[in-house]
């Protein structure tokens, strides 16, 4: 459905060239929701705005619904306004000076061939109701709210039935309450019209609740991509890791391994079991996700790790403890009820032996 | 290259937008030609003689003579450069004090009406220079003036004076009221955006509130001051009313005024290379002060104290101050804008009868009634509005598409648009009608001497658009422009549809703007003045040049209220004071 192949992307500054992405490339297929997930800078936005031709990559290859829009080995880029998309802006951009009805009838009155107007007008009602704003139709639009102007957006960016959907940090600008609503809509009108759509974001719950695959962007590049649980559970590398999720992650070595399961070395001489395909002698980082981590007054198996508490925060459902590992500060996540204080000494348990083991 | 075009056509009959490119390649084509072409044709001009020959006449021939002419002329040397650098230098300092003055007075005392001050203080620069030039010869005349009348009979003087319009002190006080409003805007917009707890801290390390002026305020703005400053520089450097009404009498020569006279001679033909030559050397002093000018506005934006951010600003009492500040209002305000009025409407029903020698028996509407008869008054009121109108719309639409260019598109040789824009702010007038008159003397197309080498030759204040432009283009997002795009609309809907509508009222604003400056102008259609394309600043003057005091005044009191309802539109962008005041 949409196909980015070797994309490449560079911008003049005034310390030379920026390469800002390089040599991406991703599959979307038909119906889908696919999110870009990276920190601020990564390139997310220039990847979306590539392919909605609002940026022109200096090589590669885009193709939307069967057509290719850009090959910049056959010359071909076709302007924005002939592809077949609908973006919401990180800024929404909603017209001013048009009320709702017409900043979403928009798409439909510049459209050619012409359509009747009584189509328009019912095709825009229906898409408002889609998005529940029929009863603001006539609202001018510096009066929305911030989730209102989400809607609109959304409702102007589905109102032609593009084939592709393109949302730019579609929530980044609502606070966290509304943010919490609109992406259960979100997520649930995607799949009611069943859109295939291309979204970028830098909050990582955002896009693995919402996208069945996620790309995560590091430098102009993919880092990895893959379902949002196969990322989560087994991240490629110590950026990913971290970017996933507040972890822990401790500098190792592999003393002996017979291939799929291996001995690693932490701490001062500390040792324990973790799946990893990586031989004997390798210098590794330990991956330790806090609320991973079984919390034990006495030793439960042989390979848990020595570990003193420095302080205990109650939050509610959980503590939030502070730890050090012979040294190395550790963040672990327990049950509220687990019975410990600040100055004892604990045993640390991973629940999961796969997907700790990351090439250092 | 076959092959591509079939390959796009499978991918969809894409087409690139040929609007997007032909609509801003036109536009920057045509800035080029009303700024670049009349200046390329004066430098031509300069180097091409004999003298009263045009640069393209049989007979023309390449030479220097007219070049060496100007550097060796006495009176170049001896009195047209003293004269405009004493002209300029007088000017800038009266304008700034005053200004300077009255922005502290307005903004952070606790002036009474302060929004009536400030009104009528902006007010004057609606009126056309030569309007207030007659009505300020009418005032301070060494022997008919009401100023000077009134201080003979206060204290038995006899004979003329004392006040005497006509010298250089009397020519740099009628120009320094008019550009003091220029200054006062700029200066009162940074005071009021200056953060008060600067001066507060000042002030509470024990500083007097003149100190704290001294020390805090005025450091603090001066490097918002320079622009505005240099920009009087350059409005009083190509000054052309004021010296001829006022300088003229004087024998004052300033350089706008010795090229006129080339044109013009008292015997003989005119110099058109001789005129293009003494050019040369004043457009790059021109060139210059802007290089100074951009210098100054961009290192003000750099400045983080003065903001664009209005605070609310607490007011000194005047004190034992009052007194003195107020009478420096009175006095101003009474010089730049309720004497000359008060003179200018007394006369057009007295002529040159001042109050207590006339009865009512002496008024007449004599003035106003012969207009309306005077085929001459009606085609100077249409060729007004007509060239005002025409070319306030000519460089609007083409300095927000230039602008649009510079910000917007990414189209090669912008930056060299931009410059070439700017420029315009630097050329003085006479300098542009001189050009303009050149090359269309010299191109058979038959527009010398019609209104429409008026509508050409305003058209070059490219810059006043372009920056007003700029500013409200650089407030639209650009992706509303993007989401109209992606909306599937073509450029030019996108363009009509979004980005029109959107700077519909800074467009407006640079419209009306362009409006009143092309209503004031002077120089230009002076100095190309033909039987047919008479406007109504020229006429004014010819009118008092004849003799006829009533029927000018009457003019001038008419282009008043011609001009004074747009006060009423203007204030909306000149006047938005903060709310809190
Ligand atoms: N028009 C541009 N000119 C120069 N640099 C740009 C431009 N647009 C984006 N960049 C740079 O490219 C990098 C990636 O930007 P962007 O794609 O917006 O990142 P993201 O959306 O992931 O936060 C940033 O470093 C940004 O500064
Ligand atoms: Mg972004």
């Amino acid at each position: 459905m949409l196909t980015v192949s070797s994309l490449q992307k560079s911008f003049a500054t005034d310390q030379g060239r920026l390469n800002v992405i390089d040599d991406v490339s991703f599959d979307v297929p038909e119906g889908q929701c696919y999110a870009l997930l990276g920190p601020s800078g990564c390139g997310k936005t220039t990847t979306l705005r590539c392919v909605a031709g609002l940026e022109e990559p200096d090589s590669g290859r885009i193709e939307i619904a069967g057509r290719v829009v850009y090959d910049s080995a056959l010359g071909i880029n076709v302007p924005t306004h002939q592809r077949p998309i609908g973006i919401v802006f990180q800024s929404y951009a909603i017209w001013p000076h048009m009320d709702v009805f017409e900043n979403v009838a928009y798409p439909l009155r510049v459209a050619r061939p012409r359509i009747p107007k009584a189509e328009i007008e019912q095709r825009v009602m229906d898409v408002l109701a889609l998005v529940g704003m029929k009863d603001v139709a006539r609202r001018p639009a510096p009066r929305l709210s911030g989730g209102q102007q989400q809607r609109v957006a959304l409702a102007r960016a589905i109102v032609r039935r593009p084939a592709l959907l393109l949302l730019d940090e579609p929530l980044s600008n609502l606070d966290a309450m509304l943010r919490e609503q609109m992406r259960k809509e979100l997520a649930d009108l995607i799949a009611r019209i069943g859109v295939t759509a291309l979204f970028v974001t830098h909050d990582q719950a955002e896009a693995l609740s919402l996208a069945a695959r996620v790309a995560v962007m590091h430098k102009g590049k993919i880092a990895q991509e893959g379902a949002p649980r196969d990322i989560y559970s087994q991240p490629r590398n110590v950026f990913v890791a971290e970017f996933l999720g507040a972890s822990n992650i401790l500098d190792g070595r592999i003393i002996s391994s017979d291939g799929a399961q291996a001995l690693v070395e932490v701490g001062a001489g500390q040792r324990l079991r973790a799946k990893t395909p990586l031989p004997a002698g390798s210098a590794i980082k330990l991956l330790l996700r806090p609320e991973r981590l079984s919390v034990s007054l006495h030793k439960p198996v042989d390979d848990s790790l020595r570990a003193q508490v420095s302080s205990v925060g109650f939050t509610g459902p959980t503590v939030d403890c502070s730890l050090t590992l012979d040294g190395a500060p550790i963040r672990v996540v327990a049950p509220a009820d687990t019975p410990i204080k600040a100055g004892d000494e604990v045993w640390l348990t991973p629940l999961d032996r796969n997907g700790m083991v990351l090439a250092a | 290259m076959k092959r591509t075009a079939k390959q796009a056509d499978d991918a969809g009959h894409f087409r690139r937008d040929w609007l997007s490119v032909l609509v801003p390649a036109a536009g920057a084509l045509a800035a080029v030609y009303l700024i670049a072409a009349p200046l390329a044709m004066l430098i031509y001009a300069a180097f091409r003689g004999p003298a009263d020959f045009l640069p393209f006449e049989d007979g023309a021939q390449w030479t220097l003579d007219n070049v060496i002419a100007v550097f060796t002329d006495p009176i170049m040397l001896g009195r047209v450069l003293p004269d405009t650098l004493i002209f300029v230098a007088g000017t800038v300092t009266l304008t700034t004090l005053m200004a300077m003055v009255l922005a502290w007075i307005v903004e952070r005392t606790d002036l009474a009406a302060r929004n009536v001050w400030f009104a009528i203080i902006i007010f004057p620069t609606l009126a056309p220079i030569v309007v207030k030039a007659i009505a300020w010869i009418l005032l301070m005349s060494p022997n008919a003036g009401w100023a000077n009348l009134a201080l003979r009979g206060l204290f038995g003087w006899s004979g003329e004076g004392p006040i005497n319009i006509f010298s250089m002190p009397g020519l740099i006080l009628c120009q320094a009221l008019a550009t003091t409003p220029f200054v006062f805007l700029q200066l009162s917009a940074a005071l009021r955006s200056m953060n008060p707890m600067l001066e507060e801290a000042s002030r509470g390390a024990g500083a007097s509130p003149f100190t704290t002026f001294r020390k805090v305020t005025l450091p603090v703005l001066l490097p918002g001051l320079l622009a505005p400053i240099i920009l009087v520089t350059l409005i009083t450097f190509e000054q052309f009313e004021l010296p001829l009404i006022v300088g003229l009498p004087a024998r004052i020569n300033v350089f706008a005024f010795r090229i006129y006279n080339e044109l013009n001679p008292a015997s003989g033909l005119p110099n058109y290379g001789g005129a293009a030559a003494i050019s040369l050397p004043f457009l790059a002093l021109g060139l210059l002060a802007l290089v100074a000018y951009n210098y100054a506005i961009r290192h003000a934006d750099k400045f983080v104290t003065v903001t664009g951010k209005a605070f609310a600003q607490k007011r000194l009492p005047l004190g034992r101050w009052r007194i003195p500040a107020y009478a420096f209002m009175t006095i101003y305000v009474a010089l730049s804008a309720v004497l000359p009025v008060g003179i200018l409407v007394w006369t057009s029903f007295f002529g040159f009868t001042p109050p207590g020698k006339a009865t009512w028996a002496d008024a007449t509407l004599a003035g106003y009634a012969s207009f309306f008869s005077n085929p001459v008054f009606w085609r100077a009121v249409f060729n007004s509005f007509l060239v005002a109108g025409l070319s306030a719309l000519i460089v609007t639409l083409l300095g927000g598409l230039i602008a649009w260019i510079v910000v917007r598109s990414k189209a090669p040789g912008r930056g060299l648009l931009d410059a070439l824009t700017f420029m315009s702010l630097g050329i003085p007038a006479v300098i542009a009608a001189l050009a303009v008159m050149v090359l269309y003397l010299s191109l058979p197309i038959g527009v010398y001497g019609t209104v429409w080498i008026l509508v050409i030759a305003y058209s070059y204040r490219l810059a006043t658009a372009t920056r007003l432009s700029r500013a409200t283009i650089m407030q639209v997002h650009k992706e509303l422009e993007e989401a109209s795009e992606a909306a599937g609309a073509r450029w030019l809907t996108t363009q009509a549809r979004i980005l029109l509508p959107l700077l519909a009222p800074g467009l407006m604003s640079a419209f009306l703007l362009l409006f009143i400056i092309g209503m004031r102008e002077f120089t230009i259609p002076f100095v190309l003045y033909s039987q047919d394309n008479v406007v109504l600043s020229v006429l004014i003057w010819q009118l008092f040049q004849g003799g006829q005091p009533a029927h000018s005044a009457a003019l001038g009191t008419l282009m008043l209220l011609m001009v004074a309802p747009i006060i009423f539109f203007a204030r909306r962008f000149l006047v938005a004071r903060g709310s809190g005041d």
